[in-house]
């Protein structure tokens, strides 16, 4: 019986956490988070504004990370924590970056248990890009 | 007396760091040095748009100045690991012991990443029909996370042209940067100043 609850517990986490790549980084991801990347956020004042704008919206998960943001201005990306009711428009994940004055490369969201990657097309018009990704193939 | 003190107006006023800031953001910065006390407060109504007021007081003559300030950020590249900038500037007020008027208008750039930053503003100023250059190279020694405390080593260039001739002064400064804080000193010999800008 324990041998059958610890597969279900194992194979229930493998569902729910994916690595992604941004900028030669590979992030960890989990259920009900965001990975975005971020052009321009080079300083620590940009990266304030930018968890400012998310500290207003009501879709964050503040429990996790700090206020539920994390942000690598290094790596140039954003980690967000998502509420777990709430299924998640990426457009307002991309309107709070842009308010702060950046511009959004790259999107992931891992929400129930699928993760799907945005890019920006050409016009700057975020697009779904790749669904239901693995670790191997979300480049 | 009058030109020197636009002078420095404009020297201190391109200290700060950008001039437009996130959506609904304000900003609070204060500058302290022998010739003046500088105090502003401004909120970006968008993220190009920042509008404000600034309470300036000459220490040496005792004249303040009320103004209000109005930053337009024009264009903005964001690029991996980068970014550049192009702002409009302007502001208008009074002396607000004669109610004499003043006004500025000027243009911005800069281009910064995690470790270089060059900055170019020019500025025109209505009052004593002056058009003054500030240019900054920057770099900084180490990068460190958005908690930790980051270094910059500033060189500042000012060239002054009025009256038919051109005055120049160079100001190394020191910047620390942590979160939303950001302060600043500089020293040449002559003379130093202190800045404090936050945001939030």
């Amino acid at each position: 019986m324990k041998k059958i609850i610890l597969t279900i517990l194992l194979l229930s986490y493998g569902f729910s956490q994916s690595k992604v790549s941004i900028q030669d980084n590979e992030i960890s991801i989990n259920e009900n988070e965001a990975v975005v990347e971020v052009l321009g956020m080079v300083c620590s004042m940009c990266a304030f504004g930018i968890g400012e704008g998310f500290s207003k919206t009501n879709f964050i998960d503040k429990s996790k990370f700090i206020d539920g943001v994390s942000v690598d201005i290094d790596a140039q990306y954003v980690q967000l924590g998502l509420l777990d009711s709430k299924d998640i428009n990426p457009e307002k994940i991309v309107q709070v970056i842009e308010d702060a004055g950046y511009d959004v490369n790259l999107l992931f969201i891992l929400q129930n248990e699928k993760l799907t990657k945005f890019g920006t097309d050409k016009l700057g018009i975020l697009q779904p890009i790749a669904f239901n990704l693995t670790s191997d193939n979300n480049n | 007396m009058l030109r020197i003190f636009f002078a420095l107006i404009i020297l201190f006023s391109s200290i700060s760091a950008h001039p437009v800031i996130f959506k609904n953001g304000k900003v609070f910065w204060l500058t302290q040095n022998p010739s003046f006390n500088d105090i502003r407060f401004g909120v970006s109504k968008t993220s190009n748009w920042l509008i404000g007021g600034r309470f300036l007081e000459d220490r040496k003559s005792n004249e303040t100045f009320a103004l209000v300030n109005n930053n337009y950020l024009a264009k903005r590249w964001n690029s991996r690991n980068s970014q550049a900038n192009l702002y409009l500037l302007s502001s208008v007020g009074l002396n607000t012991k004669n109610s004499k008027g003043m006004g500025t208008i000027g243009l911005h750039g800069d281009w910064e990443n995690r470790r270089f930053m060059a900055m170019e503003m020019i500025e025109y100023f209505s009052h004593s029909s002056a058009l003054v250059s500030n240019s900054r190279l920057a770099y900084s020694p180490y990068t460190v996370d958005y908690s930790k405390t980051s270094t910059w080593l500033i060189a500042h260039y000012r060239v002054e042209y009025s009256d038919n001739k051109y005055s120049y002064m160079f100001f190394p400064v020191v910047r620390l940067f942590k979160k939303n804080y950001l302060f600043e000193i500089g020293y040449n010999g002559n003379d130093s100043f202190l800045s404090f800008m936050t945001h939030f």
